[in-house]
């Protein structure tokens, strides 16, 4: 037990000196896999999207281009949920 | 005026307002977006000027690393700017594509036509979209842009870094009899600057400067007293104490390093800003004073280090067991090494100030690097311990190599122009050093503070077991915590440090902590740290809130409301459970891993479970089960499966229970399910009690039996109702058998009542003359003679019948002789 608290001890010291990071994520809707183009610091990447899946990105603020042209650009702490090829933050 | 408002009036300037509310209300909002359009495509274009200055100028100052940091914050800042540049879209975005959404898509051929008004108002929206897309994307464009620059002059200044180290000097022209000449016009006119802003300050500006002194002093002050109340005994070692404890000595040494250092620098930080803040600091002075008081700081900070760690005067206190002259030697030598390198830094400053000949830079870098590796060698050679003998013994040899080769390393270096190098290494020693000798004594205290018993015999434990409940035991347990509360403080205050030392700058530390908080991707699993941290935090949260919930029903709730101690724990154990599985849950969401992954694995692994965890499995359900249907409780008197006795515990596994004779009997829970088990206690503690007592044959059965009635009859802890009933059992080989049968209330108490009843049958037969018989037998012998020996022979022979002598023969005459029962049968 003692060292479980130790960890445990541990765990919460470092996490209130540490912050919490946030990422923006991405839900799909759709029943085929989806396309997110993002630019987050300089480095442009594909991001796949498969149906009704969830993925996280963005830590620190990236610009997004959407299955359907549409760019938008996430703080890192929205969701967008994808359907019909749209994407809508919230 | 009317007393009343006529009515047509208002309704007069009501249709008015909206009429003028349609004619410039409408064209002000298509006018928003315009202008917003057009602000952001101006604020875009701003930054990408600026940008384009930005990266001209990374060009021509490549050399600079203190100008090339600049950019890089500036720059930062800049993509801030196109970031929030493009946010500003996100809400009219969002209308366009709600209105859109609205209209529906466009219809196809062969449809039914569209109405106009839709169809434009539909071109209109999108046309704005596409619009704003493109300055988005613009925007993307231009913080690709800034991350490359940014990426760039990250390489500039490494290889700025890599040159400055290989750079190699001219030394011989550095080694001139002008330089002492020039030196001294470089003291003379520091010394003019210097003076001549003091003389202006003090006749002009006296006010301003003596409240940045005052307000200095107060803040300096603060941090000083502040420091000193709360680690009191900690910062001056007490001289009458013969042995101090390593923890007193360590932490000793940590905060006499600490409090002081802080206060110190505090007092010139806060001197320096409010200098700045009453504009009292020249251009040509704030540099000057800056690397003035850095330097100051430093030569404190590893003077109170070395002093603190060496104790010259207190062989107490000392931490390295050293010889006191071999103490203050260190001492000296340790403030003189970090004194020089402080002078070269100094002197470095106020020649970028001056605009100093590069010779004077070479030589006083020179010379100074040159004295620091000596003044290492002589710390290698100094002879600090002593052996067996009391004779003064060196470093270990491992330690004294590695001074000697960095002290030859940097004179070596700098003998050969490399002076940059020299500089960086001397420099890297002293303070690197200093900051590592400190971060070590913290992380040696952490581990004295975890030592058994250290902490509770400490002086913040002596204060804080005068003002709570703790006692010894959680004393220890908190000097754990406050052991890895030290660690983590050491770690995350020294290693940024360091890095800073070193030559990384805060964005890259911020930036670094960011990424290891963030997503880490192996394949297509990818978690946080921060995350599972998250998840790992929340479910201790989760299992302390259920542990105060148990109590709390259990203590408020069910304890007032009368339920019986079985069901209070039924409840409790499952409350237990089902907080634990729901703490869980939450926990391993809130560390991000999906569920929905989960329930993969368990399907997966469920056929395994299914073999290998058959009884495991069952003898749970069991459990949840028993906690459920409650055939016994926690108390209950059972017996199953050969064992009889009380329960303690219901766990999901097994069932603990005592016997009688205190043995623990851990019984799965299947067994309990699966086969019969027996209840005392189920209901009620009621339950009968009988008791077997044999008469003589011969003795009176009525009076047998009436006085075994009254007996258990008058019993107080016999029941009336049912009442005692007293059984003619049956004609025994040697008595005639009785039965009392009574009712209990609790059927714990049998063992009294049988002791009472029967000490009360034994008097009360005794005084009615009744006997209770021994096991008897009758011997016929069938044919032959039994020789009879002793003087009563001649009797028994002549009285000899079929019937002989029973056991019984020697009894005295007195006692009425048993007799042979009649044949039952």
């Amino acid at each position: 037990m003692k060292p479980m608290k130790n960890v445990l001890l541990m765990t919460a010291a470092l996490l209130i000196s540490g912050g919490v990071a946030m990422a923006a994520s991405a839900v799909n809707r759709d029943s085929e896999p989806r396309t997110l183009v993002v630019t987050e610091g300089g480095s442009q990447s594909e991001l796949v999207v498969g149906p009704s899946e969830t993925v996280e990105f963005c830590n620190s603020g990236c610009f997004v281009t959407l299955p359907n042209g549409d760019r938008e650009v996430l703080t890192g702490s929205e969701t967008i949920e994808i359907s019909g090829g749209r994407g809508r933050i919230q | 005026m009317p007393a009343q408002f006529p009515l047509w009036h208002v309704r007069f300037w009501l249709a008015l307002a909206v009429l003028l509310q349609l004619a410039f209300v409408a064209p002000a909002l298509a006018q928003g977006t315009e202008s917003l359009l057009d602000s952001q495509r101006k604020e875009i274009a701003n930054v990408e000027r600026m940008v384009d200055r930005l990266a001209r100028q990374v060009d021509e100052q490549a050399t600079e690393d203190g100008k090339l940091v600049e950019i890089r914050v500036e720059l930062e800042r800049l993509a801030r700017e196109v970031f929030n540049a493009s946010l500003a879209f996100r809400p009219r975005l969002s209308e366009i594509n709600g209105r859109l959404e609205q209209l529906g898509a466009a219809r196809g051929e062969g449809e039914p036509a569209e109405p106009e008004a839709v169809l434009s108002e539909r071109t209109r929206l999108l046309d704005e979209k596409a619009s704003f897309n493109v300055l988005i994307g613009e925007a993307e464009r231009l913080s690709v842009r800034i991350s490359g620059v940014i990426d760039h002059i990250a390489q500039l200044r490494r290889d700025l870094f890599a040159r400055t180290l290989s750079r190699r000097y001219d030394i011989s022209a550095a080694l001139n009899t002008d330089v002492a000449g020039e030196f001294a016009d470089e003291l003379l006119q520091v010394y003019r600057t210097v003076s001549s802003w003091l003389s202006f300050t003090v006749k002009y500006r006296l006010k301003p400067l003596m409240l940045a002194t005052f307000l200095a002093l107060v803040a300096a002050l603060c941090l000083l007293v502040g420091g000193r109340r709360l680690f009191g005994d900690f910062i001056k070692p007490d001289p009458t104490e013969e042995a101090p404890t390593y923890l007193g000595r360590l932490s000793v040494a940590l905060f006499s390093t600490l409090v002081p250092s802080a206060s110190f620098a505090m007092l010139l930080a806060s001197a320096y800003y409010f200098l700045d803040y009453f504009r009292l600091l020249r251009t040509d002075i704030a540099p000057l004073l800056f690397a003035f008081f850095t330097v100051i700081v430093l030569v404190f900070f590893v003077y109170r280090l070395a002093h603190a760690i060496l104790a010259p005067r207190m062989a107490n206190w000392r931490l390295l067991p050293v010889r006191s002259h071999a103490a203050g030697r260190l001492v000296a030598l340790a403030g003189l090494t970090a004194a020089v390198t402080g002078f070269d830094y100094f002197m470095d400053s106020v020649y970028v100030l001056f605009g100093s000949p590069l010779s004077l830079t070479v030589a006083t870098s020179l010379l100074a690097t040159m004295s620091v590796g000596l003044l290492i060698i002589l710390i290698g050679n100094v002879k600090p311990f002593s052996d067996d003998d009391g004779q003064p013994k060196s470093w270990p040899s491992k330690f004294r190599y590695l001074l000697f080769a960095l002290g030859v390393t940097i004179v070596v270096a700098a003998m050969l122009g490399y002076i940059g190098f020299a500089r960086f290494l001397s420099q890297q020693i002293v303070v690197t050093g200093a900051i590592l000798a400190t971060m070590y004594i913290g992380v040696l205290t952490a581990g004295a503070v975890a030592s058994e018993g250290a902490f509770a015999k400490s002086w913040l434990a002596r204060r804080l077991e005068r003002y709570s409940p703790f006692d010894e035991t959680t004393l220890d347990q908190l000097g754990l915590v406050a052991s890895m509360i030290i660690n983590v403080l050491v770690v995350l205050i020294g290693v940024p440090l360091i890095l800073l030392q070193w030559g990384f700058r805060w964005a890259d530390l911020t930036a670094w902590s960011y990424r290891l908080a963030g997503q880490i991707q192996i394949g297509s699993l990818s978690f946080s740290i921060v995350g599972i941290l998250t998840g790992i935090l929340v479910f201790v949260l989760g299992y302390f809130f259920t542990r105060w919930f148990q109590t709390w029903l259990d203590g408020s709730v069910m304890a007032r409301s009368r339920m019986d101690s079985g069901v209070r724990n039924s409840i409790r154990t499952g409350v237990g459970y089902v907080g634990l599985v729901i703490a869980g849950l939450i926990g391993v969401s809130a560390a991000g891993i999906n569920l929905s992954n989960l329930a993969l694995v368990a399907g997966a692994l469920s056929l395994g479970i299914g073999f290998g965890l058959q009884n495991i499995v069952s003898n749970f359900v069991s459990g949840l089960i028993l906690l459920a249907e409650r055939p016994f409780k926690a108390g209950d008197w059972i017996v199953a499966g050969g064992v009889s006795g009380t329960v303690r515990k219901i766990s999901v596994r097994a069932t603990e229970i005592e016997t009688f004779q205190r043995q623990t009997v851990i019984l799965p829970n299947s067994e309990l399910i699966n086969a019969a088990v027996g209840n005392w206690t189920h209901k009620n503690k009621l339950g009968r009690m009988e008791l077997a007592v044999g008469v003589a044959y011969g003795s009176d059965v009525r009076r047998v039996h009436q006085i075994l009635l009254e007996i258990a009859s008058e019993h107080p802890l016999v029941l009336k109702n049912p009442e005692p009933f007293v059984l003619f059992a049956g004609f025994g080989d040697s008595s005639l058998d009785f039965e009392i049968r009574v009712f209990l209330s609790d059927i714990l108490t049998q063992l009294k009542v049988q002791n009472d009843i029967r000490f009360a049958i034994v008097d009360a037969f005794a005084a009615e003359g009744i006997e209770i018989p021994f096991p008897q037998r009758d011997i016929h012998v069938r044919s032959g003679h039994l020789p009879v020996v002793g003087a009563a022979a001649p009797a028994a022979q002549e009285h000899s019948t079929p019937e002989t002598a029973t056991p019984g023969d020697a009894a005295p005459p007195g006692k009425p002789r048993r007799r042979r029962k009649a044949d039952p049968e």
